[in-house]
């Protein structure tokens, strides 16, 4: 449904020269108006005329709470992508503290935002606090990784030039790492922004006063059906349009397209260097959170350390009965999650091959899918609980969509990598376009289809958590939206904890399967 | 009291060697002088070790075995006042500076002032007049592998080490470069160190040729090239010249006869 408010000129892999966007968008337009009037009276769909003359009627209202989530989203923007530019500048001057200081980014990257939420709530009380900080933590990762790649990305030869200067690593950083980094953190800022606008989101409906998720969440509370999908079509317009401007400025600055970067490389090293490295960033999260609450003195009603945590799941008379109930809540959420993981990752990768055979279509569909990656999907939950219903069937949509756009980039991007002297050699036998896919075009976009299958387990998470505390109550999502609710703040951190570690465990399991399946098909990208 | 990055240092190594992480042993028991003012040419056969015997003198890698000195005192110290300078292989020209913007970063991490009439002369002197302020880019592979010289040239280093600076450039390019650089070798005499794959470029610029053994690199001849400068290709190609070519060609064949065939040796 988010195609329809696309805007023609996605593209960042290639100028726009063709109208097929504009007609593509027309189209849509036209199929949506008219479901929509087939469905008017259902409380489903509401249809674009419906939707202009809401916001025609209610734009006051609309850009109030528009302006709020911007000026939270904007300053969330500045915030995690400081962090993130002063995080990959340290790990690049200390080489060492590289896999520590991903792997802590990860962590955090993992924790569930709508958890979050209330315990930033609380911790800040009324305001705008947890909305900018959701922001800031919804943006960090996503600059963080092309940031950490793009510092190395450059030729070794540069930094033995500066070392036979006499010259060290912060030499290296100002003169060469700075600037050839720079494509790459376009690239990080381009998919931040509309990710900080979804991150002050999620932080409004987790109790704000004023914003679009405010509104958002009095919509669905409401059943109705042209708020909220007004709301969604602004909130995605508004996403497009960020991603849209960053390009553009990115394209002004570097005169070149910003690289496509997916995910970080795949985990390099030993195993036991892998391990080591989980144990220390296990280690430091502990003393971090436990540090935090003795520093800032926070009230242990609802700051919960790790032995707080530990007590409640471990030591506890009713400890027994919370890890069931967290079990059963994890149970709940994996049954819509693990089906719509895989189908959006098959979905992804399916598409993209279907369309390498159909080349026509690649060269239309691959910038608007780039365009409609960074759409914050969650923000479009609400329409897909009402187009779908509560059940099963809208969650795991929603968990397969979150996970299909970043897949199907991804794959497109890989199967286009497919060396061309190896291609060349295929022709040569006259091979078939489907031989050519199976022999070197899927090898080629394996790399790419586990970098995305990684970076799809956070947002998977993220997805149905959003959904369950929205809309189904059932699963972790639900509990976690109780227990806030209740203040039963022990239950609230370890749901965190829980679903943090499950997210952590679930992308360095996927990393694990990638490394044995590349050592077999891409030896050069495991070394 | 700082020594004098400028001036042309003399080069000892003392039984070097180095030994990679999986037990490559690429240089072994190393002896060599060099004599300050003077250029050398390294040659022998591919992957034999002359790059990381380069990259030992530049103190850009750690001696396994041994030590360097330059002008007496370990690479560290000549590094500390950049006192030396590299050409690598590849022109490492950072894309997003022009030509004058690369050799001006020379000057600023070596910190010497830097001089817009000297850059400019320098400029000249590589016969990229009019290129000033060209990208890398739109450089010819033949005018960047200039560019890159006019680089190292800046700092007015005391050593100059030069890896394969023709390696990456087409033949015709290589013949134009290698007529050019005894003219500017006449205008800044430095003590030298040239690793090649070219026989007739080691002899047109060299003052002693040195043929090196495959991996694990080992001094198999040391030829002085005595011809006078200036000096041109045709120089090289007068029977003088032709002699010395065939000295080296014949220490070339020597070094591989006796030693395991290059496939094994890698």
């Amino acid at each position: 449904m988010t195609v329809t408010t696309a805007p023609a000129r996605p593209a960042i892999l290639q100028k726009p020269v063709s109208f097929a966007p504009w007609i593509s968008t027309a189209i849509l337009l036209a199929l949506w108006e008219l479901a929509g009037r087939q469905l008017s009276g259902t409380f489903v769909l509401a249809s674009p005329s419906e939707v202009l003359r809401y916001l025609a009627e209610e734009w006051r209202m609309m850009a109030r709470a528009l302006a709020v989530t911007l000026g939270n989203a904007a300053l969330g923007f500045v915030f995690g992508n400081l962090a993130a530019i002063a995080l990959a500048t340290l790990a690049s001057v200390w080489p060492r503290t590289e896999r520590v200081v991903a792997g802590l980014a990860l962590l955090v990257f993992c924790l569930p935002l709508v958890a979050t939420g209330p315990i930033l709530r609380v911790l800040f009380g009324p305001g705008d606090g947890p909305q900018i900080v959701l922001a800031a933590l919804a943006v960090y990762y996503t600059t963080l990784i092309p940031l950490l790649v793009g510092l190395r990305a450059a030729p070794a030869t540069w930094f033995d030039l500066v070392r036979s200067y006499g010259r060290g690593r912060v030499s290296a950083l100002v003169h060469v790492r700075a600037m050839a980094a720079l494509p790459y953190l376009f690239t990080g800022l381009q998919i931040a922004a509309p990710a900080a606008f979804l991150g002050a989101m999620v932080g409004e409906f987790t109790g704000a006063e004023r914003g679009m998720g405010v509104l958002t969440v009095r919509a669905i509370r409401a059943l109705d059906v042209e708020m909220t999908w007004a709301l969604a079509t602004v909130a995605t317009g508004v996403a497009i349009l960020a991603y849209a401007v960053i390009g553009a400025l990115a394209r002004r600055v570097l005169k070149a397209p910003p690289p496509v970067i997916l995910a970080a490389p795949a985990p390099a090293g030993a195993r036991s260097s892998a391990l080591q490295t989980g144990a220390i960033v296990t280690v430091l999260a502990l003393l971090a959170w436990w540090g935090a609450i003795r520093v800032f003195d926070l009230n242990p009603f609802f700051a919960k350390g790790p032995g707080d945590v530990f007590a409640a799941l471990i030591l506890a008379d009713d400890a027994a009965e919370t890890r069931a109930t967290l079990a059963g809540a994890l149970g709940e959420t994996l049954v819509f999650l693990l089906p719509g993981y895989i189908a959006g990752l098959l979905a992804g990768a399916g598409l993209a091959m279907l369309l390498v055979l159909m080349p026509i279509l690649a060269g239309t569909a691959m910038p608007l899918a780039i365009a409609l990656r960074s759409v914050p999907i969650v923000t479009t939950a609400p329409l897909v609980v009402l187009l779908l219903g509560r059940g099963a069937t809208g969650t795991i949509v929603l968990v397969a969509v979150m996970v299909f756009f970043p897949t199907f980039v991804a794959c497109l991007h890989g199967l286009r990598q497919a060396p061309g002297q190896i291609m060349d050699v295929l022709d040569s036998y006259a091979a078939g376009p489907v031989t050519r896919l199976i022999r070197v075009r899927i090898p080629a976009m394996l790399p790419a289809f586990f970098a995305a299958a990684r970076m799809a387990v956070p947002a998977s998470v993220l997805a149905v958590t959003v959904v369950e505390w929205l809309a189904t109550g059932a699963g972790v999502g639900s509990l976690m939206a109780l227990s806030a609710s209740l203040s039963d703040y022990d239950m609230l951190w370890s749901a965190v904890v829980l679903v943090s570690a499950l997210s952590a465990l679930g992308y360095a399991a996927v990393g694990a399967v990638e490394r044995r399946i590349l050592t077999l098909y891409a030896p050069e990208q495991v070394a | 009291m700082a020594p004098d990055p400028a001036m042309p240092a003399q080069i000892v190594c003392t039984g070097l060697g180095k030994t990679f992480g999986g037990g490559t042993e690429a240089v072994q028991a190393l002896d060599l002088t060099l004599a300050a003012g003077q250029t050398t040419a390294l040659v022998g056969p591919s992957g034999c070790g002359k790059s990381t015997l380069l990259r030992m003198i530049a103190g850009l890698e750690e001696p396994s075995f041994g030590t360097v000195t330059i002008g007496g005192a370990p690479p560290s110290e000549t590094l500390r006042h950049a006192g030396l300078s590299v050409a690598f292989q590849d022109p490492s020209l950072l894309p997003w500076r022009s030509v004058r913007g690369n050799i001006e970063l020379a000057l600023r991490l070596a910190r010497r002032p830097v001089d817009v009439a000297a850059v400019e002369a320098l400029i000249a002197l590589v016969g990229l007049d009019g290129f000033g302020d060209t990208k890398p880019a739109e450089l010819s592979g033949g005018m960047r592998q200039r560019a890159a010289i006019a680089r190292a040239l800046a700092t007015k280093p005391g050593l100059l080490l030069l890896d394969e600076p023709f390696g990456a450039v087409d033949e015709l390019t290589r013949q134009q470069l290698a007529q050019d650089l005894p003219r500017i070798w006449e205008a800044q005499r430095t003590t030298t160190v040239l690793v090649t794959h070219s026989v007739s470029e080691a002899v047109l610029l060299s003052d002693r040729v040195i043929v090196l053994s495959p991996r694990p690199a080992q001094i198999v001849a040391d030829i002085d090239i005595p011809l006078p400068r200036p000096r041109s290709p045709d120089m090289v190609r007068s029977d003088a010249g032709a002699g010395h070519i065939d000295a080296v060609f014949a220490a070339l064949s020597e070094s591989r006869a006796g030693s395991p065939p290059p496939m094994a040796a890698q």
